[in-house]
């Protein structure tokens, strides 16, 4: 019967609609064909990576091969450098972050940032860290307890500093301050969670507690996370990029892929000597 | 293994001396003085000259020999370094110390309640000191000095916030410019307003014609120190707030500044020290006047440090007696202002 025809089709249609809708949610984040300058010194050449809506992806590398630059660009902290230069695109929900009409402190509202070294304001309490992400964005809520709890219990610290929130962030460890760190981030609820080395001055505790907190965000979050511990890329990622740079050359990607399959039986085998501490 | 409860009285080895060093030491220490005040009274020498050619070589070859004998070599640059410093220090704060002595012993002289808050109206230089006061000259420079920093602090820090927090075009000129009028000697600034204002005829000689000259030197001070001041404060905090999606100007306002507040707070009483003993500025482009004037846009303004000018150039006692305790006054404003800036600028975090 026609209508039955008519009725497959639309279905056919809805089905590829559909299709097409899932693939645009399962990679909210996307960056093509990346490169970075320095002044005139290229750093990064032609990164396109894809990543999965709450996934965790993993860049890993040797020191110098541009992970950091690239994680940088995603959220536009890297315009902030003099004599940065960029070209090729971040798609965020199908925009790309680098349109003209794009506001750079949006981007960062949804892409939140976790560095290197704890970076705690040492001149708020504990409790106004947690909220200082509203405060400098003008932005308020209905309960700040709430959500200040909320956030440093998903950052795991809540236990340790539920009696002492009006006390001055600097009192922390340097593990604490990292896990408020991430706290700060989470307040503004953003969709994509970037973490430079969050680990890399951290002590084995602390490690392990950010591990798992990064691997219950990852529920709601896409996590992209730089590290030179190639047990904890494998710990927390779902998929692995690997960055090489030769001397005097931009860096790239050389592999990027499931990160079981990336360790276990690399294509490359760069990546294989990398992953196995051969090099690097 | 035993185990210490109570802490030790000698809980401190690193202190620990044996006998024979505390005696060189003691020796080292004391010798040098002995003989440098024995030639001094055998040859009967001046005291500066037994100090600089007689006690400072002796000390330092005793300090040395005494290094020498108990760390080797090595220790004879640590004995020098020492004595340099200890001798410096000492030599300084008795310069200070005399300078404040004879502030005060012969300010108080001066001192009374009326000399606090009657003004100078029918007083002649020697008219006796239970009439009449700088009352009108404490009013005189706070209102002057007031002015001044009402408009140097918003202006002063916002030149640094320019300098280290935007990517302005004109940085390096404005940083240039600066750097050099911070070199300027204050003749230099009142001779430029008296030039502009008074000698053209445009204004009178009043208050905030001194103010403005003063603003001349206390703008660059401010501004270079607040920059510096601003550099330091470590650039992951500016990321971690930008990070946050904070637009320059809050990040700027709720993590910057109170991050630097302390150092700013330097800066700017670094800047009022620098105007508040200023007096030649002052004297081309305010009239002393006797009476109080609390308008600084009309008539004659005195300050305390012009106080001090007119009557130590008056030259009867009593006159220099009154700039005693003016400048014991201005010391004390001085020491007060500078208090209360300390106090209000270091409350701790999570203390409201």
């Amino acid at each position: 019967m026609t209508t039955t025809i008519e009725g497959s089709m639309e279905m056919t249609t809805q089905v590829e609609t559909k299709r097409l809708r899932t693939l645009d949610e399962q990679y909210h984040l996307e960056a093509r064909d990346i490169n970075v300058w320095f002044k005139e010194r290229h750093v990064l050449s032609d990164v396109s990576l894809k990543f999965p809506t709450n996934s965790v992806t993993a860049l890993i590398g040797p020191s110098g091969c541009g992970k950091s630059s690239f994680i940088r660009t995603l959220n536009r902290m890297h315009e902030l450098i003099p004599g940065a230069g960029l070209a090729g695109e971040i798609y965020l929900d199908g925009k790309n972050i680098y349109d003209a009409d794009i506001d750079p402190v949006s981007v960062r509202l949804k892409i939140g940032m976790v560095f290197q070294k704890p970076n705690p304001f040492p001149t708020m309490t504990i409790k106004g860290n947690v909220l200082a992400g509203l405060r400098l964005s003008n932005r308020r809520t209905r309960d700040e307890n709430e959500l200040v709890e909320k956030c440093l219990t998903r950052a795991s610290i809540w236990n340790e500093v539920k009696d002492r929130l009006d006390a001055p962030a600097g009192s922390l460890s340097g593990g604490q301050q990292q896990r408020l760190c991430i706290a700060r981030s989470l307040a503004l609820a953003p969709d994509v969670l970037l973490m430079d080395e969050p680990c890399s001055a951290l002590d084995p505790g602390s490690t392990r507690r950010i591990e798992e907190t990064i691997r219950e965000l990852s529920s709601d979050m896409t996590v992209v996370i730089v590290t030179h511990n190639m047990q904890q890329a494998q710990r927390v990622s779902d998929q692995t990029a690997f960055f090489l740079a030769e001397e005097n050359q931009p860096g790239y990607v050389v592999e990027f892929g499931n990160t079981e399959a990336l360790f276990s039986s690399p294509n490359d085998p760069r990546t294989e000597d990398y992953v196995n501490g051969r090099f690097g | 293994m035993t185990q210490i409860a109570v802490r030790p009285t000698n809980a401190t080895p690193w202190k620990n001396r044996n006998r024979k060093n505390v005696a060189l030491i003691a020796i080292a220490s004391v010798a040098p003085s002995l003989i440098a005040v024995i030639v001094r009274f055998l040859l009967e020498l001046p005291g500066a000259v037994t100090l600089l050619l007689i006690f400072l070589p002796l000390q330092l070859l005793f300090s040395a020999l005494a290094a020498l004998i108990l760390r080797g070599k090595r220790g004879i640059a640590d004995a020098f370094l020492n004595v340099g410093v200890i001798f410096s220090t000492v030599a300084i704060s008795i310069l200070l110390g005399s300078v404040l002595f004879s502030v005060i012993s012969w300010g108080l002289k001066a001192l009374s309640p009326h000399f606090l808050y009657q003004n100078s109206v029918y007083i002649t230089p020697t008219t006796s000191l239970e009439y009449g006061g700088v009352g009108h000259a404490i009013l005189g420079s706070l209102i002057v000095v007031g002015l001044v920093t009402l408009a140097t602090v918003p202006i002063g820090i916002g030149v640094a916030v320019y300098l280290t927090e935007t990517d302005g075009r004109f940085r390096g000129p404005v940083r240039f410019f600066s750097q050099a009028m911070s070199g300027l000697p204050s003749v230099v600034a009142g001779l430029f307003i008296y030039t502009v204002f008074i000698a053209s005829g445009l204004v009178k000689p009043v208050g905030w014609l001194g103010a403005a000259s003063l603003l001349l030197l206390m703008l660059p001070t401010i501004a270079r120190m607040s920059e510096e001041v601003l550099k330091l404060v470590p650039g992951e905090l500016r990321a971690a707030a930008l990070a946050l999606g904070a637009p320059r100007r809050r990040a700027f306002f709720q993590v910057i500044l109170p991050a630097a507040k302390t150092g700013l707070i330097t800066a700017v009483l670094l800047g009022l020290a620098r105007v508040f003993g200023e007096t030649a500025p002052l004297i081309l482009t305010t009239n002393i006047s006797n009476e109080t004037n609390i308008n600084p846009t009309s008539d004659g303004m005195t300050t305390l440090t012009t106080y001090i000018y007119s009557f130590l150039g008056a030259g009867y006692d009593t006159s220099r007696q009154r700039a005693w305790g003016a400048a014991l006054v201005l010391l004390v404003v001085i020491g007060i202002l500078f208090t209360l800036a300390r106090i209000f600028g270091s409350r701790e975090v999570g203390k409201k």
